[in-house]
């Protein structure tokens, strides 16, 4: 038993490491590549000489491409935990909080908090976690009982809820002229570029607490995956760690999308592939999905503000060219 | 990850203290009551929006000009300078990396987040808040002021308010106000109410803004100005593409609108129409050609 402990943290740590250095590499690339060139080797002098002659490629590395990268690094981590979390909890492999509409809600609440007038921390946050919260329950309402682990009855709900959400959103949107919904279209896809610094550092702040509370329950969602008599027989109140996980996942994701708005399909990507190489055990898939999600998320990032000749494109459309194919090939094995 | 994030605080508290040594030379109040403070003599602008660029050609200051946005195709020279995103999503690090000592923007359109990110880190923001053609004519005072053009920017107001004049005292002699369709937005339709440039311009030009209300910029059906019954229909295009001549194709089966019985439906260049330039007393000129040809047939 000790001597099975000591190989599972080992390989904790290798794991974890493994996917930092990686996440590390897409950092460096995140800051080093932009519209104004720089190169690895000025950017990373800019970075760590405070004060230094180039005070312009400071400013572009510290406070335009740092936050960026930063904030695409939490929401990454958060997004594919969310999957991760959701997949588990829902028995169900295509489960995702955007597919699941859970995004879409908190896209409502988070508009609704913008024409409210409301600051970002903690006004337009908890608007937009109330609206996650009501799809959340929109969904486990339209699929009570068992059918909720089928993945059509989930699929289909999920279209719904967002089909739903996203008539609301273009409803508010049209009866408003209000000019703080100017960049609207680009939020709904995925927009990492607006937070400075601090803001960012909130957002962390806020969700580390959570990423922490969902890795000790990652055992509990191992032996939930076995089964409700399983879970049973191990102790575990199966009401209370599914509550209790939905409501957190959900304020992450909430959280993300009040800064980011909707960038979907991370929290398929990601778990999905991950569970290919290292398998079912949460204990592994929570820290590598963390790492895993945030790299990934940078990468497309900079695929998405580096792609485009003039400006930018919201890095949805990046996360969704990739996931949404990879949606398919996934409900198709399923099928089989 | 927390005391990464105190490291990151630590140093850009570091940062702004390093960087809160600025080049003040003036404090200046911008269009929204805000002190500015700025160099006396800025050499590096860059203009948020292509309203903004064309009043800056228009002093004769465009040496100062480094960056403009992404619609900035006025005047034809403009086109050289690099651009920093479109101006109501710019892009942080294209104006950043320009390096500029002033940055003037524009309070209707620009993203306001935007606007305190750049101030944060200290480049001086100078907002202009046109509502209307006298206002414009402050703010082309106000940006000749700034940029140390004072002369220039009152001859250029001078001469867009004697064109104005020009414009009244032919309009002064109309016995009838036809009513006027703008369509500035073809799929939805979309036109302009009370509180435009736009509004204040068909007014001038002698016409009723049939679209007049407190929405700014209110959405039609086809069958809503159909019923407002215009005699004139003015659709503003951006380019010369198929799509604007199409949508005056659809109009024009609509034989029972007294536009359409009249042949009065055109086409003009949105530019002109909806920037708080001086090229609007262009527009002011144009508008009252089309709606009262009538004033004009012995002569200009």
């Amino acid at each position: 038993m000790i001597l099975n402990l000591k190989h599972h943290i080992t390989r904790l740590i290798w794991i974890s490491l493994v996917l930092l250095v990686f996440l590390l590499i897409a950092f460096s690339l995140g800051l080093s590549i932009g519209p104004t060139q720089s190169g690895m080797r000025s950017a990373f002098s800019a970075l760590f000489s405070i004060g230094d002659s180039d005070s312009v490629l400071h400013s572009i590395i510290w406070r335009i491409r740092l936050p960026r990268v930063l904030l695409a690094t939490i929401v990454g981590a958060t997004l594919s935990l969310g999957g991760l979390v959701f997949q588990a909890l829902l028995r169900n492999p295509l489960a995702e909080p955007f597919i699941l509409g859970i995004s879409g809600g908190s896209a409502i609440g988070a508009i609704i908090g913008i024409l409210l007038g409301l600051s970002r921390f903690p006004g337009i946050c908890f608007t937009s976690f109330l609206g996650s919260l009501g799809t959340l329950a929109l969904i486990l309402i339209m699929s009570t009982g068992k059918s909720i682990l089928r993945k059509d009855a989930l699929l289909l709900s999920g279209v719904m809820v967002n089909a739903f959400c996203s008539a609301i959103i273009m409803f508010l949107v049209s009866i408003t002229q209000d000019a703080r919904l100017h960049n609207i279209i680009f939020w709904l896809m995925g927009d990492l570029s607006a937070p400075d610094l601090p803001e960012v550092a909130t957002l962390g702040a806020i969700l580390i607490p959570c990423f922490i509370l969902v890795f000790v329950f990652s055992h509990a969602m191992n032996i939930l995956m076995m089964g409700k008599d399983m879970a049973l027989t191990m102790g575990i109140n199966i009401k209370a760690v599914t509550l209790i996980l939905l409501i957190v996942t959900s304020f992450m994701v909430s959280a993300t999308v009040s800064f980011s708005g909707l960038i979907g399909f991370v929290g398929l990507v990601i778990p999905h592939l991950l569970r290919l190489v290292l398998g079912p055990d949460h204990r592994f898939l929570v820290p590598a999905c963390l790492f895993g999600g945030a790299a990934y998320l940078v990468l497309c990032d900079l695929l998405a503000r580096t792609l485009p000749q003039q400006g930018e494109m919201p890095a949805g459309v990046i996360t969704a060219l990739i996931g949404a194919p990879l949606f398919i090939i996934l409900l198709k094995k399923s099928r089989k | 990850m927390i005391p990464r994030i105190t490291t990151i605080l630590t140093s850009v508290i570091i940062v702004l203290l390093a960087g809160a040594l600025p080049l003040v030379a003036k404090t200046a109040m911008d269009q929204l009551g805000r002190e500015i403070q700025m160099p006396d003599d800025p050499q590096r602008i860059v203009a948020l929006a292509p309203s903004i660029t064309e009043i800056i050609f228009a002093l004769g200051q465009q040496d100062r000009l480094k960056g403009i946005t992404q619609y900035s195709n006025y005047p034809a020279e403009a086109a050289k300078l690099p651009r920093v995103g479109s101006y109501v999503r710019l892009d942080l690090e294209r104006i950043v990396a320009l390096n500029p000592d002033l940055c003037i923007a524009i309070k209707d359109g620009n993203p306001k987040e935007t606007i305190e990110r750049l101030q944060s880190l200290n480049i001086p923001v100078f907002a202009v808040n046109p509502r209307n053609l006298a206002t414009m004519m402050q703010t082309i005072r106000r940006v000749g002021e700034i940029l140390n053009a004072s002369a220039k920017a009152k001859t250029l107001v001078e001469d867009m308010r004697s064109r104005m004049q020009r414009v009244d005292a032919l309009v002064a002699r109309i016995d009838h106000r036809p009513r006027v369709f703008i369509q500035i937005g073809i799929s939805p339709i979309i036109s302009a109410g009370t509180n435009t440039f736009v509004h204040e311009l068909i007014i001038r030009a002698g016409g009723i803004n049939v679209a007049s209300g407190s929405r700014a910029y209110p959405h039609f059906s086809r069958e809503k100005v159909l019923a407002l019954a215009p005699d004139v229909l003015i659709i503003t295009s951006m380019s010369r593409s198929g799509a604007f001549e199409k949508a005056k194709t659809d109009w024009s089966r609509l034989s029972d609108m007294p536009a359409v019985r009249h042949q009065r439906i055109y086409t003009v260049n949105s530019d002109v129409f909806d920037r708080p330039s001086p090229r609007l007393l262009d527009a002011l000129e144009i508008l009252t050609r089309l709606l009262h040809p009538e004033l004009f047939k012995d002569g200009p």
